[in-house]
C-alpha cells in the first residue's frame, strides 16, 4: 500500500476533525460548505431527465380529472354523467355527491364528480360532457358579505367570525395616544395570494388490486405519508411506498394527500389500475390553498424623538373556511403600549394553507407601512426610526448595509417624500424580517461507505427546490474530503430512515445535524481501520482532497480509495441522529427597494432590490442566494401583480389562470442584490427561506411613498390603484 | 373590485412564442368539436392523408378541403432527429403527444398552464421557440422539433445546460427545461445578447421559485462559452 505524497495539498484548517464530537468548525474555514456548490441534481433537471410526479407513466394507467362547481355555495340539482361515459377512451365518470346536496365552499367543498380516461385528452373530453345543474346560493365570498347582518354561516360551526384573540391594555393605550406628537390612523389590506407552484398538486397511485401499492406524490413531506395513503387504499402502511423524487414547487401548500390524493386512491381501488391525478391549473387555483388575506385597522403614535409610543390594532384574517395566519402585533417592533384584537373572518372560499412565512408578509405590510408613516410624520429618516424601535442590533447592521447598497445616503429625499407632480419619480423604501427557523429531532441518516470508495447517504427528506439533496451529499462529502457529486444522496422514499417535512424553514436545521453526525461517525470509524496502515493514532488522521493523511505530516497518507479498501469485504454502515449543538434558530433580515413611479400611467417599475440574510453557517452560498432572489421576486410579484379576484355576485373565481393571476416575469426583474450576512458567526445551521420572503413588498410600498408621496394601503400596487390614489391626493 | 385588466401589471410581456396555430386550425375549435361528439377542423393539404388514417373512419370530407377528424389519428413527428409515430385524438397538442403518446414518452417539456402563458412546454420547431401546448400534434408533420431531451444529456450537457448548473439557474426545476430551450433558441438567434435582449427573449417563460437573475447570468456565460456564435 503506497503512502506517497498528496497530489492536492490539504487545506490548512481541518481543525474540526480533531474534535471529539461532530463540529462544523469556523464558518470561514470550510473546504466545501459555505462555498458555491452546484446542485447535484442539476444535470438531471436541466436535461429533462428528472422525473416529477406529473411525469410518471405506468402501463395501464388512467388519467383522472375532477368535476368542480364554479359556485362557492350551491345546491346540486341535476347531474348527468351518462354522456361522459360514452366518450371514447373514458373509463370512469361518476358523481361524488348526491343530487340535492348543498355545496358549502369553493374548492374542495365543490368537487362533485370524477372522470377518468385512457389518455388525458379522453379524460378532458369526458369531463366536458358532464352536465350539472346548480342552484347557486348567496355566495359569501367577501368579508363584507360574511359580516353582513343575516349572512349565512359559512365557517366551522356556522360562525363567520372565529378565533378572536386579544391582548394589551386598552386604557394604557388610550392614555398614551394623548402623549404622541404624531398619530396615524390607517387601514391596510393584503389580498389572498396563491402559491402557483408550477407543478400542480397531485399523485400517481400505482395499484392493481393486490396487497401493496406505490404512490408518487408531489409533496413536501415524505416521512409517514405512507400511513395516510394506506388508509385510503385499505392496505397496511408498510405495504405502501411513497416516492417524492422531484417536486415542482410547494411553498407550503403541499402537505398531506389532499382530497385529490384520497380520490385517486379510491379510484385505483375501484379500477384496479394505476391512476394519474394531477390537478389542472384551474383546479389548482380553486382548491390547492392560498395565503390568507388580511385587513388591519391600526392607530399608531410616536413622539418627535422617534419613539414608537403606541399601537392599537384590529386585524381580520381572511383564510376562507380556514383560519388564516397573522403573527401577533406589533410584530417585530418594540412599542411602549399596544393593544390588539385579531380574528378570523370566514368566507365560503378555499381554505388558506401555509405559504412561505405564513402570516408574516401580511403583518409586515401593515407594520412597515405604519412605521414609515410615523417616521415621515415626524420628519425622521425611516431607517433611523426603525433602528430606534428595533431591539436587536442585528437589524441595525443589516439596515445599514442594505441602505448603503441601495444608495440611500445619496438619495435626495429621506425625511419627506419627493415632491410628486408630473413625470417619473424614484423612491427608496425598507422593511425588516424575522423567522424562528426552528428544527426538529426527527431525522435519521444512514450512511454506507463501500470498500471501493462509494458513499451513499440515505434519508427520506424531499427536495422541493431548496437543494436538500445537495446538502445531504455536500455535508457528507466535506467530512470525508470528497466532492459533493461523489456522494450518492438517496432521498424522497418513505422506506428510507425518517426525515423532517419541508415547512417553516425547518429542513436545513433538522437534517443538517443528522447528516453531519452520520458523516462524523463514518470518518471516525474509517480512521480506526486506516490508522494502523499509516502507523498513526485514529485521532491524528485528517480527511481532505480525496486523501486520508496524518495531521501535520501529509506525506503519510492514503488515497480515499486505498483507505476504503481497508474495509475489506464489508461496507461500513453508520446511522446519524439529530445533534442539537449543530443547529441554532432565530434569524433576521432586511431589504430595500428602489422604484420608479410614472405619475401619468400609474405604472410602478422596481429598479433594484437588496436583501441581507443571516443564517448561521451558510451551507451552500449559491443556493442561499437563489432563495433570497426567490424571496425578493415573490414579494415583488405580490406587491405589483398578484390578486385573487372573485365575482362578488356569483362567487365565481375570475382569476383562475396564469393570464389573469399574473406572477412576475423576466421583464419585471430589477437588479437584485442578495447579501449573505457573514457577520453572523454562529457555527450552526438553520433555514432562511421564509425570512427572505417577508419584507420585500413592504419595502416597495414604502418606496412608492418616498418617490412621490402616495401612500398605498391596499395591495397590489397596480396602475389603477396608483391613479385612484393620485386622484384622491389632488 | 378593481378592473380585471388593472391586475395584469404595467409590463405584461409580449408573447414572443408562436401562440396561435396557423389560420385554419384552432385548438379551441377542436375542443368545441370534441364536446359535440364530432371533431371539426379545417385541414390543410399535408394533413389530409393523416385524416384518412383516422379510426374509426373519418367522417366524409366536406366538399371544399375542410375535413372532419374523429376517433384517433396517427401522427408522425420528427423529434430530435428521430421519426416518431403516435396515435392520438385530433385535439391532442404537441405537448400532449410528446408527454403521453410517443414511446418512450418525452416528459422533459412540462405542462404547467396548458394555455400558452408560462413557457414550461417550450420546444423549438423549425428553429423557432414555440409553446408546444398551443400547437396541435396533427399540424407537426414535416416539421423539425427539438425538445430539451435533444439538447444534451446529464453526462454531455449543452453549453446552456452546463451554464444553468454552474449558475444555479434552477431551484425546483419545473420551469427549467422550458428556460433551457428558450435560452438555447435565444443564443442561436443572438450570438452575444445583452441583458435586455435576454429578458425579452425569455419573457414568455415564468418561474415561481425566482431563478430569473441566475438564468440571465447563465445565458450570458453560455454565450461566452459559445464564442458569441449564432446558429446551432
Ligand atoms: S404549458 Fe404551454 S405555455 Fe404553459
Ligand atoms: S425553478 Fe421552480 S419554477 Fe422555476
Amino acid at each position: 500500500m503506497s503512502a506517497g505524497p498528496t497530489k492536492d495539498p490539504a487545506p490548512a484548517a481541518q481543525d474540526w476533525q480533531a474534535a471529539d464530537r461532530p463540529e462544523w468548525g469556523a464558518n470561514d474555514a470550510h473546504p466545501l460548505l459555505n462555498t458555491d456548490i452546484p446542485r447535484v441534481d442539476g444535470p438531471e433537471k436541466v436535461t429533462g431527465v428528472a422525473k416529477y410526479t406529473h411525469d410518471i407513466r405506468l402501463p395501464g394507467m388512467v388519467y383522472a380529472r375532477l368535476v368542480i362547481s364554479p359556485y362557492p355555495r350551491a345546491v346540486v340539482r341535476d347531474m348527468n354523467f351518462r354522456r361522459a361515459r360514452r366518450v371514447p377512451g373514458v373509463v370512469h365518470a361518476e358523481p361524488l355527491e348526491e343530487e340535492g346536496v348543498q355545496l358549502l365552499f369553493q374548492g374542495a367543498g365543490g368537487v362533485v364528480g370524477i372522470v377518468a380516461g385512457e389518455s388525458p385528452e379522453a379524460a378532458e373530453a369526458g369531463r366536458a360532457e358532464v352536465s350539472i345543474d346548480y342552484e347557486a346560493l348567496e355566495p359569501v365570498v367577501t368579508p363584507e358579505q360574511a359580516l353582513a347582518d343575516g349572512a349565512p354561516g359559512v365557517g366551522r360551526g356556522g360562525r363567520n367570525v372565529s378565533s378572536v384573540e386579544s391582548h394589551g391594555d386598552q386604557q394604557a393605550v388610550a392614555a398614551a395616544i394623548g402623549g404622541c406628537d404624531h398619530v396615524v390612523q390607517a387601514t391596510y389590506r393584503v389580498p389572498v395570494q396563491h402559491h402557483v407552484s408550477l407543478e400542480t398538486h397531485g399523485v400517481v397511485v400505482d395499484y392493481d388490486g393486490g396487497d401493496s401499492a406505490v404512490v408518487y406524490h408531489s409533496s413536501q413531506n415524505v416521512t409517514g405519508a405512507n400511513r395516510e395513503f394506506s388508509n385510503y387504499l385499505g392496505l397496511d402502511a408498510d405495504k405502501v411506498t411513497v416516492l417524492v423524487q422531484n417536486v415542482g414547487g410547494g411553498f407550503g401548500a403541499k402537505f398531506g394527500a389532499g382530497l385529490e390524493g384520497r380520490l385517486a386512491c379510491e379510484l385505483a381501488v375501484e379500477l384496479k389500475r394505476p391512476v394519474h391525478l394531477m390537478l389542472t391549473r384551474e383546479d389548482e387555483f380553486l382548491m390547492a390553498g392560498n395565503r390568507s388575506g388580511s385587513e388591519q385597522r391600526m392607530v399608531g403614535g410616536a413622539s418627535s424623538d422617534g419613539t414608537f409610543k403606541v399601537l392599537a390594532v384590529e386585524a381580520d384574517k381572511h383564510g376562507g373556511v380556514g383560519q388564516g395566519a397573522l403573527p401577533r402585533p406589533p410584530y417585530i417592533y418594540t412599542v411602549e403600549n399596544s393593544v390588539a384584537e385579531v380574528r378570523s373572518v370566514h368566507t365560503a372560499t378555499d381554505s388558506s394553507r401555509a405559504m412561505r412565512a405564513p402570516g408574516h408578509p401580511q403583518a409586515s405590510f401593515a407594520m412597515e407601512s405604519m412605521i414609515d408613516e410615523l417616521a415621515y410624520g415626524i420628519r425622521m429618516d425611516p431607517v433611523e426610526f426603525r433602528k430606534k424601535n428595533l431591539a436587536d442590533p442585528v437589524w441595525h447592521r443589516q439596515l445599514d448595509r442594505v441602505a448603503e447598497e441601495i444608495g440611500w445616503h445619496d438619495h435626495p429625499h429621506r425625511t419627506q417624500p419627493g415632491p410628486g407632480g408630473d413625470g417619473v419619480h424614484v423612491g427608496i423604501g425598507f422593511g425588516v424580517a424575522v423567522w424562528g427557523s426552528r428544527s426538529r429531532d426527527v431525522t435519521v441518516v444512514d450512511l454506507r461507505v463501500e470498500p471501493d470508495g462509494g458513499v451513499t447517504a440515505s434519508t427520506a427528506v424531499q427536495d422541493i427546490g431548496q437543494g436538500a439533496r445537495t446538502l445531504v451529499a455536500a455535508i457528507v462529502a466535506e467530512e470525508l474530503g470528497l466532492d459533493a457529486p461523489e456522494v450518492r444522496a438517496e432521498i424522497g422514499d418513505s422506506r428510507l430512515p425518517p426525515a423532517v417535512g419541508s415547512g417553516g424553514s425547518t429542513t436545513t436545521g433538522s437534517i443538517g445535524p443528522s447528516i453531519k453526525d452520520a458523516a462524523y461517525q463514518a470518518r471516525v470509524e474509517l480512521s480506526k481501520r486506516v490508522a494502523p496502515l499509516l502507523d498513526a493514532e485514529p485521532g491524528e488522521l485528517r480527511f481532505a482532497g480525496h486523501r486520508v493523511f496524518v495531521a501535520g505530516d501529509t506525506g503519510r497518507s492514503l488515497s480515499w480509495r486505498e483507505a476504503c479498501a481497508a474495509l475489506g469485504d464489508a461496507p461500513l454502515r453508520v446511522t446519524g441522529r439529530f445533534q442539537p449543538h449543530l443547529r441554532d434558530q432565530g434569524i433576521h433580515g432586511a431589504q430595500a427597494a428602489k422604484v420608479q413611479v410614472d405619475m401619468l400611467t400609474g405604472r410602478v417599475d422596481v429598479l433594484k432590490m437588496v436583501s441581507i440574510q443571516d443564517q448561521g453557517l451558510p451551507l451552500n452560498r449559491m443556493a442561499i442566494r437563489s432563495q433570497m432572489n426567490g424571496g425578493m421576486i415573490q414579494a415583488l410579484s405580490f406587491a405589483l401583480f398578484e390578486e385573487r379576484v372573485l365575482d362578488p355576485d356569483t362567487g365565481i373565481m375570475l382569476s383562475s389562470d396564469m393570464e389573469n393571476y399574473k406572477i412576475a416575469g423576466c421583464r419585471e426583474m430589477p437588479e437584485l442584490v442578495a447579501i449573505i450576512d457573514d457577520e453572523d458567526t454562529r457555527e450552526a445551521v438553520m433555514g432562511m427561506a421564509e425570512a427572505s420572503n417577508i419584507p420585500g413588498h413592504s419595502a416597495i410600498g414604502n418606496a412608492i411613498y418616498n418617490a412621490c408621496g402616495l401612500r398605498l394601503r391596499d395591495m397590489p400596487f397596480t396602475p389603477d390603484r396608483i391613479l385612484t390614489a393620485l386622484g384622491g391626493m389632488s | 373590485m378593481p378592473p380585471r385588466d388593472g391586475r395584469t401589471g404595467p409590463d405584461t410581456p409580449p408573447e414572443p412564442r408562436e401562440e396561435r396555430p396557423p389560420a385554419g386550425f384552432s385548438r379551441r375549435s377542436f375542443l368545441v368539436g370534441a364536446s359535440g361528439g364530432a371533431l371539426a377542423g379545417a385541414l390543410g393539404g399535408g394533413l389530409a392523408g393523416k385524416a384518412a388514417a383516422a379510426t374509426p373512419p373519418a367522417a366524409p370530407p366536406a366538399q371544399e378541403g375542410p375535413e372532419t377528424l374523429s376517433g384517433t389519428v396517427e401522427v408522425e413527428l420528427r423529434v430530435n432527429g428521430t421519426a416518431l409515430t403516435a396515435r392520438v385524438l385530433p385535439q391532442t397538442t404537441l405537448l400532449g403527444a410528446l408527454r403521453h403518446h410517443v414511446d418512450p414518452p418525452l416528459t422533459g417539456s412540462k405542462e404547467v398552464c396548458d394555455r400558452g402563458t408560462c413557457g414550461a412546454c417550450t420546444v423549438i420547431v423549425d428553429g423557432r421557440p414555440v409553446y408546444s401546448c398551443m400547437q396541435l400534434a396533427v399540424q407537426m408533420t414535416g416539421r423539425e422539433i427539438r425538445t430539451v431531451e435533444g439538447l444534451g444529456t446529464p453526462d454531455a450537457l449543452s453549453p446552456v445546460q452546463a451554464a444553468f448548473c454552474e449558475h444555479d439557474a434552477l431551484m425546483c426545476g419545473f420551469c427549467t427545461p422550458g428556460f433551457v430551450v428558450a435560452s438555447t433558441a435565444c443564443l442561436e438567434k443572438h450570438g452575444d445578447p445583452d441583458l435586455d435582449t435576454i429578458k425579452e427573449e425569455l419573457s414568455g417563460n415564468v418561474c415561481r421559485c425566482g431563478t430569473y437573475p441566475h438564468v440571465f447570468e447563465a445565458v450570458q456565460s453560455a454565450a461566452k462559452a459559445r464564442g458569441g456564435r449564432t446558429g446551432r
